[in-house]
């Protein structure tokens, strides 16, 4: 301890002021970093929803609204509306529980839980 | 035998796999089991024997357990390059 003390009064590190970021290099980093800023819109969510149910091989394009039903108005059945929860999750980098996941089963649901969902991007 | 398994529980099983697809890195792998989980599953999709049902169940489930472990495997050796179909632009 006596060496660590007598070593450590000799030794001295120069005091470095950071340097200042740039008001706008600084601030835009801020704002980029941001949580707040950087969440989908729900008109965002509506298009891109709609995209990925309408690339669906089983899909008929034209019959693709928001307030479409899986089952009862694509003709899918339950695998069919899994793997299109999946597709979602893919697209939205999401992971929907198996609870709610079997909930949506409708393009409407599908919109409502993923523009309230914190981590869709 | 036992009981023959629920809607839900298959569906939660082919879930799992096609999750469990998601997590091989090489591009070809990834797309071929998350085929042969759809293809499997549509293939068994009419059987209404419960024993049958039953057995289709558990093999499901064995699979799964292999492709868990073969993801962690393939994870180690996971391809240097990505596969020219994942490029989006290119």
């Amino acid at each position: 301890m006596a060496l660590r003390a007598a070593v450590l009064r000799h030794v001295r590190v120069p005091i470095q002021t950071v340097p200042k970021l740039h008001p706008w290099l600084g601030g835009s980093l801020l704002r980029f970093m941001s949580s707040h800023d950087d969440h989908i819109t729900k008109d965002e969510v509506i298009d891109r929803v709609l995209s990925v149910v309408k690339d669906f091989p089983k899909v008929d394009p034209s019959k693709v609204t928001p307030d479409v039903h899986f089952q009862k108005d694509l003709g899918l059945d339950s695998l069919d509306n899994v793997e299109i929860v999946m597709a979602l999750e893919e697209e939205f980098k999401l992971e929907i529980p198996d609870k709610e996941a079997d909930k949506i089963d409708s393009c409407h649901l599908a919109i409502e839980y993923i523009s309230n969902h914190p981590m869709a991007s | 035998m036992s009981v023959a398994p629920s809607r839900p529980q298959i569906l939660s099983l082919f879930r799992s796999l096609l999750r469990v697809a998601h997590n091989f890195p090489d591009y070809n792998i990834r797309e071929y089991m998350k085929r042969r989980t759809i293809d499997a599953f549509r293939q068994n999709r009419n059987l209404s024997e419960p024993p049958s049902i039953c057995s289709a169940f558990s093999d499901g489930k064995s699979q799964l357990d292999v492709a868990k472990r073969q993801a962690v495997v393939y994870s180690l050796y996971a391809p240097q390059l990505r596969s020219v179909m994942e490029i989006q632009n290119p």
